[in-house]
């Protein structure tokens, strides 16, 4: 069973899928995001690490389009996409989940991944097939049993699944996963390491924003370490948390 | 079932000669195409608009003024949908860039408006010709509500099941996540406004051809908004059949508050709109459905509640 079961040819060049340049976010006066720029390379993992407070989630956000950006650029495949609103994002092939898990508490979890089928990358009219799709994704995130449960009745584990089925059901090219692993135990973190390596086989880069260091050591290609919106270190994993700026910035307080 | 009651209001006027009865056919139909328009928006996707009632004002003016110039109505009816369906362009282009209390207090406003506008420039009732007196009958008025409400009713139901109808259910839910997953929140509201308003104008327009006499301003009245929501509430907000069965509930209710209790049954109906909020969010039709199910729903979510509690304490470090 694959990720993606619709019938886009996987992308297998490497090259610059995602650029973020000089990319600056305010909140009254505090710089949550303060001059960021990066590249996300097509097929990577990469991941983004800081201090609570760091400036991660609005990121997302603004990669995403949940929030404006106060300056700066945010392409997709060379285009520009700074200006469009988050749901032609979506179309274009970004998807995120949430840190704070938002289920549509309404819908069964079946429907909340049959919307995001239906209005997502590549998204169509309702057939059959793509309750099927939406059925064989929650299959795969280990809620095939609770596909008539609303959302509102998931447990928070459950709910985590749901982002991630929700946010492959939109055929996204770049996948934003924000903490995916925060209050799950040893098993369960291993069993969602093993799908994010298999998200990536099937062609979806990923940037992740992850506190748990040893995961994200195993998982990741590369890191980029934010203190107050600024980018303080970058590189392979290993190299970039031995960096002194880093270990102070977690250890140093 | 719903055949055999489909038939029933159909024959309706061959069996009864009685006036009475046909009326109470018409208001029921009438009642429950104008809270479905507004179930469209409101509870399909989640946009309160308390503005309502300027859209079945529009629809009734329109058509009963084509109307006693000579138009047919069938032709008369579709222009005052027209007219209001344009309305609701106008005033949701810019209108459905507020959000939650801020849209529904700004239709309000130009609801409020429009009405007082209407009254000055047309301060004068609007009565039958004596012409048109001689030539009234009701059935025909019954069967133009028959059609009105069995269109909404049908098109709330296609909705439900349509990729259209995810959409604005997801927009209900959570707008943030809906657009995070691809849909255009604006440009469905937009959509679901225009299409809201276009039946709201058209009963509207069945209203302005039933009714003998009437100011042009009172179409324009809150009480059709607050009427249309209290009905729908009564029924169930969001599905297909509650406009049908809050729109006989209420009409029953208010035959016997307003009987005995004149001067008390606006707040009665004020307290029975809380009650139903707080109480019965899903209305009677959800009530009835979930019956069953309610108490076994309950516990699953406290002992869900408490596992997710006790395992995030477990697990923070
Ligand atoms: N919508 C908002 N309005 C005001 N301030 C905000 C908003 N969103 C974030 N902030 C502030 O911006 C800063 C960065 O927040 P952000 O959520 O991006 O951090 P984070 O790195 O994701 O933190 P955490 O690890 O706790 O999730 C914080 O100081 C936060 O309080
Ligand atoms: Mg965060």
């Amino acid at each position: 069973m694959t990720v993606r079961p619709e019938p886009f040819a996987p992308h297998r060049v490497q090259g610059t899928l995602l650029q973020v340049e000089g990319l600056c976010k305010a909140f009254g006066g505090l710089r949550a995001v303060d001059d960021l720029s990066f590249e996300l390379t097509e097929g990577e993992i990469l991941g983004l690490l800081g201090p609570n407070g760091s400036g991660k989630t609005t990121v997302f956000n603004l990669i995403a389009g949940a929030l404006r950006a106060d300056a700066g650029r945010v392409r997709l495949s060379g285009r520009d996409i700074t200006r469009h609103p988050a749901s032609i994002r979506t179309r274009l092939g970004i998807a995120r989940t949430f840190q704070l898990v938002r289920p549509l508490p309404h819908l069964t979890a079946l429907d909340n991944v049959l919307v995001a089928q239906l209005f997502g990358r590549g998204g169509g009219p309702l057939r059959p097939e793509a309750r099927d799709a939406s059925r064989r994704l929650l299959d795969l995130v280990g809620l095939g049993a609770k596909t008539s449960v609303p959302g509102v009745n998931l447990t928070l584990v459950e709910r985590k699944r749901l982002e991630i089925a929700r946010a492959l059901a939109t055929h996204p090219r770049v996948l934003l996963l924000d903490e995916p692993l925060g209050g799950l135990n040893a098993t369960e973190v291993e069993t969602a390491l093993a799908l994010f390596r298999k998200i990536r086989a099937d062609a979806i880069t990923l940037v992740i924003v992850e506190h748990n260091v040893p995961a994200v050591r195993s998982l990741c290609d590369r890191l980029i370490v934010l203190n107050s919106g600024r980018r303080i270190a970058e590189g392979k994993p290993d190299e970039a948390l031995a960096r002194p700026e880093v270990i102070e910035v977690y250890l140093g307080r | 079932m719903a055949l055999a009651g489909a038939a029933a209001l159909v024959a309706m006027p061959a069996f009864t000669a009685a006036s009475g009865v046909l009326n109470w056919g018409f208001l029921i139909l009438l009642y429950t195409a104008l809270a479905q328009s507004w179930n469209l928006l409101g509870g399909f996707g989640g946009q309160v608009n308390l503005g309502h009632a300027a859209f079945f004002g529009i629809g009734a003016l329109a058509t009963r003024i084509l109307w006693l110039h000579g138009m047919a109505v069938f032709a008369a009816l579709p222009a005052g949908t027209a007219a209001a369906a344009a309305a609701g362009l106008v005033i949701g282009a810019p209108g459905l860039r507020l959000r939650g209390p801020y849209f529904a207090v700004g239709t309000l406003a130009v609801a409020e408006i429009l009405r007082i506008t209407v009254g000055n420039i047309l301060p004068e009732v609007s009565s039958l010709p004596a012409a048109r007196l001689a030539a009234y009958a009701i059935a025909p008025r019954y069967y133009l509500a028959l059609g009105l409400a069995a269109c909404v009713t049908i098109t709330a139901r296609m909705l439900a099941h349509s990729r259209f109808g995810y959409g604005l259910a997801a927009m209900r839910e959570d707008e943030e996540v809906a657009e995070a997953i691809g849909v255009s929140t604006f440009r469905y509201k937009l959509l679901a406004f225009i299409i809201s308003s276009g039946f709201a104008g058209a009963a509207g327009g069945v209203f302005g051809y039933y009714h003998l006499s009437f100011y042009p301003q009172f179409a324009f009245n809150p009480v059709w908004t607050f009427d249309a929501l209290l009905i729908t509430f009564l029924g169930g907000v969001g599905t297909v059949w509650g406009p049908l069965a809050g729109a006989v509930v209420f009409l029953l209710l208010r035959e016997v508050l307003a009987l005995r209790l004149v001067e008390l049954h606006l707040l009665i109906f004020g307290v029975l709109f809380i009650l139903i909020v707080v109480a019965l969010p899903g209305g009677f039709v959800e009530a009835w459905r979930s019956l069953p199910v309610m108490r076994r729903e309950l516990v699953r979510e406290a002992s869900n509640s408490v596992a997710d509690s006790v395992r995030r304490r477990r697990r923070s470090p």
